[in-house]
């Protein structure tokens, strides 16, 4: 009977371990490198609960440190707030880790500072580089080198999140299209006493990431970021950019559709409003619909099964993709180029950069959280996750058009300017045209 | 047998030199460094060794920026509000737990000091909570026994200064009440005696008795209360983050904001050295200021 217990006990031991490794595992590839590599990330154990990016990176790292015991990988991680800022004071004091991750806005200044490598031809050489999405390269991307792997799992920044069965009381079935139709519900649900879509713009980033980076597309297309990027002629004071920029203190002055409070209160805050059914929906990025998502599926089925996601409704005189949405990948893995001066440990730095965004990472992601990162994963099995995860993953990725996030690019010291007087503009004390000059000016100044 | 336990000059020298080091090191160093890379351009990008010499164009851009301004007039907000709320408050709240009719003076001096010893950053938190326009204690109390309707109250632009200022007053009025305490327990009570005698009133004992024979102390409150503000950035990064927009910058915060958000290293020191420079102004304008003032009341 013992020996009986045993062997059941080693069998399920053995389902288990096979389960859990169902994703493909890190490249056994041989590396002559023995000695330390540091490493900084924002991958903390507390942000990968529930969040497919962190948790696919930590395995993979874990992973890639246990198929190379040789290496002592020395990781310094921190939440991502106090990365942004650490990573850039490191920067400035000339002492970066020997691998880290490149915030797209950083990539141009940064290199011209000759702080990152270019790792163009490496990159180019890698083995997974058939599988690679190229689009994600974009914002790493300086007069034709590469400085980063793109990194983590592209995710959208800008969905709207709506409770179905709210707005079907209101007599919508799916999400309105146009802001009108919204101004409409907004009727309908301030009668109740219910925020039409909660918003939190209290960081002063919200308003910029998760809203105008994709409305503003809604007004000047594309090619107007495109230009901005590449300073070939584009500026914030363009007529187009103005009336996105007027279009959204439109709609959160003088129309009763978001919350009183969002210039004060979060994303946070404005997601809790919406799980707790004081808003019918709210707008904010993939994080706060992982942070709904798992929630709702633990407190609430009813709500949970009623979740549905919808892009920006279109302003009336906008003429621009009506259903697109901002997604990328925001973040790179880059090398220290003092990295460059013992190649055993350059060539132990790739392999772990290319595990870290390959199969290994994007297998994981895919199986486990129906994400997808820089590497194409093959089709993904939906039979095991939940209708919301497939109806999310099917709107992040194929039902959708896409984007640019406004602050992957250019520069921090412009979008600090930008934000905080987008906030001033949407307390009434500066006008649109006011915020595009001063955006501008920051432009000129540190771009 | 006293010359055995006497330690070597030397040994002193030596025991002295740590807290010496460790003043240089923490205070001097930074602010002697901060001045000189005030005078170069580091922004993003740009390491220590790669930052350029520009003369004083950071001071200049200092001179002619209005939110560095803005921010400096908002430090003397709140350095006002807390002069009044802090000290002013202290002095009243003391003079009631000094009467002879208070009981339990332990319990109000130890409870009051209590908000001193929490982190900023906590209070920030609390007081965040209390201002929530949703969920928060403060408009609890308006809609349900005031009858009012809800606020975004850190959202006024107006009024967001007083709001900040009030968690800082909250937080020091029990430590300037400790300090208030033992100046006054410090007064010879015959003093008092006579003045009760002679018919004064506790407002009369206060003003005319109390408030003079602690001057000097009340001055190190307002040093103290002065260069607590002009540097005052945590319980405010908490609450608004120095929002909406400029509304609640203090000059600490926009140095911060300069130094690390933008990357701007070289005009992030210009703003710390700038204010350095206006602290020890107004520190030293306001005990003038009081030197003159209690000198004419002497008179």
């Amino acid at each position: 009977m013992k020996k009986l217990v045993s062997l059941l006990a080693a069998l399920s031991l053995l389902l288990t371990a096979v389960s859990a490794f169902a994703a493909t595992p890190v490249a056994p590839t041989e590396l002559a490198y023995k000695g330390e590599i540091t490493l900084m990330h924002f991958s903390t154990s507390e942000e990968s609960e529930g969040n497919g990016g962190s948790d696919g990176f930590r395995t993979t790292i874990a992973n890639w440190q246990a198929a190379h015991p040789d290496i002592t990988l020395t990781q310094d991680v921190l939440a991502n707030a106090e990365y942004k800022q650490i990573i850039a004071t490191r920067a400035s004091a000339g002492d970066l880790p020997d691998v880290f991750l490149l915030q797209g806005m950083n990539t141009i200044s940064w290199a011209n500072g000759g702080l990152v490598m270019d790792l163009t031809d490496i990159i180019k050489a890698s083995p997974y580089y058939a599988d690679y999405n190229t689009a994600y390269f974009t914002p790493f991307t300086y007069e034709g080198k590469v400085y980063g792997y793109p990194v983590l799992t592209g995710g959208t920044c800008t969905v709207v999140i709506y409770d179905k069965a709210m707005w079907k009381e209101a007599g919508f079935d799916t999400f309105p299209t146009t802001w009108a139709d919204v101004e409409k519900a907004a009727d309908y649900f301030s009668g109740k006493g219910i925020d039409t879509i909660a918003f939190g713009n209290g960081g002063k980033w919200q308003m910029n990431s998760d809203f105008i980076s994709t409305l503003g597309n809604r007004y000047t297309g594309p090619e107007w970021f495109s230009s901005l990027i590449a300073k070939s002629g584009a500026a914030f004071t363009d007529e187009a950019f103005v009336k996105a920029l007027k279009e959204t203190k439109r709609l959160f002055t003088e129309t009763k559709i978001f919350n009183q409070d969002f210039n004060v209160v979060t994303n946070e805050d404005a997601r809790e409003y919406f799980i707790s059914g004081d808003a019918a929906a709210m707008i904010g990025g993939n994080w706060d619909e992982a942070y709904i998502w798992q929630v709702l599926k633990d407190t609430n089925e009813e709500k949970f099964n009623n979740i549905g996601f919808a892009v920006l409704p279109q302003p009336a005189d906008a003429t621009e993709a009506p259903n697109s949405q901002n997604i990328g990948l925001g973040y790179a893995i880059a090398f220290n180029p003092a990295v460059a001066n013992d190649a055993d440990k350059l060539a132990a730095c790739i392999d772990l950069a290319q595990e870290l965004t390959g199969p290994a990472f994007s297998s994981y992601v895919a199986e486990n959280y129906a994400l997808g990162g820089l590497t194409a994963a093959g089709d993904v099995d939906f039979s095991k996750f939940d209708p919301i995860t497939v109806a999310f993953y099917n709107w992040s990725y194929v039902d959708t058009t896409t984007c640019e996030i406004y602050d992957s690019y250019i520069s921090s010291a412009v979008w600090d300017v930008f934000n905080t007087d987008v906030q001033s503009m949407l307390n009434g004390e500066l006008t649109p045209e006011q915020v595009a000059e001063n955006a501008q000016a920051a432009y000129v100044a540190n771009y | 047998m006293l010359d055995a336990l006497k330690p070597k000059k030397s040994t002193i020298i030596l025991y002295l030199f740590i807290p010496v080091a460790m003043f240089v090191f923490t205070v001097f160093v930074p602010l002697v460094t901060a001045f000189y890379f005030s005078f170069f351009e580091w922004k993003s990008g740009q390491t220590i060794y790669t930052a350029f010499y520009t003369g004083i164009d950071n001071y200049k851009t200092l001179i002619s920026d209005s939110i560095f301004w803005k921010s400096f007039g908002n430090n003397i907000y709140l350095v006002v509000a807390c002069i009044i709320g802090q000290i002013g408050l202290a002095f009243v709240l003391v003079m009631f737990a000094n009467s002879k009719l208070t009981i339990g003076k332990a319990v109000h001096r130890t409870f009051g000091f209590f908000p001193s010893t929490i982190s900023a950053v906590c209070i920030g938190l609390i007081w965040s909570i209390i201002f929530h326009s949703k969920y928060g204690l403060l408009n609890w109390f308006v809609v349900n026994v005031l009858g009012g309707a809800k606020q975004a109250w850190l959202g006024d632009s107006a009024h967001v200064m007083l709001y900040v200022s009030i968690p800082l007053i909250w937080q020091f009025i029990g430590y300037y009440m400790v300090i208030l305490f033992s100046a006054i327990a410090g007064i010879d009570q015959q003093i008092f005696e006579s003045a009760e005698i002679d018919g004064a009133n506790g407002f009369q004992t206060a003003v005319h008795i109390t408030m003079p024979m602690i001057m000097p102390t009340l001055l190190v409150c307002l040093t103290l209360c002065i260069a607590g503000n002009m540097k005052a950035f945590d319980s405010i990064w908490t609450m608004t983050a120095g929002g909406p927009g400029y509304s609640s910058y203090v000059m600490a915060l926009y140095g911060y904001t300069v130094s690390f958000s933008q990357s701007n290293m070289g005009y992030g020191s210009a703003i710390s050295v700038g204010i350095f420079v206006l602290s020890l102004a107004v520190i030293g304008g306001s005990r003038k200021l009081i030197g003159l003032l209690t000198r004419g009341l002497g008179e």
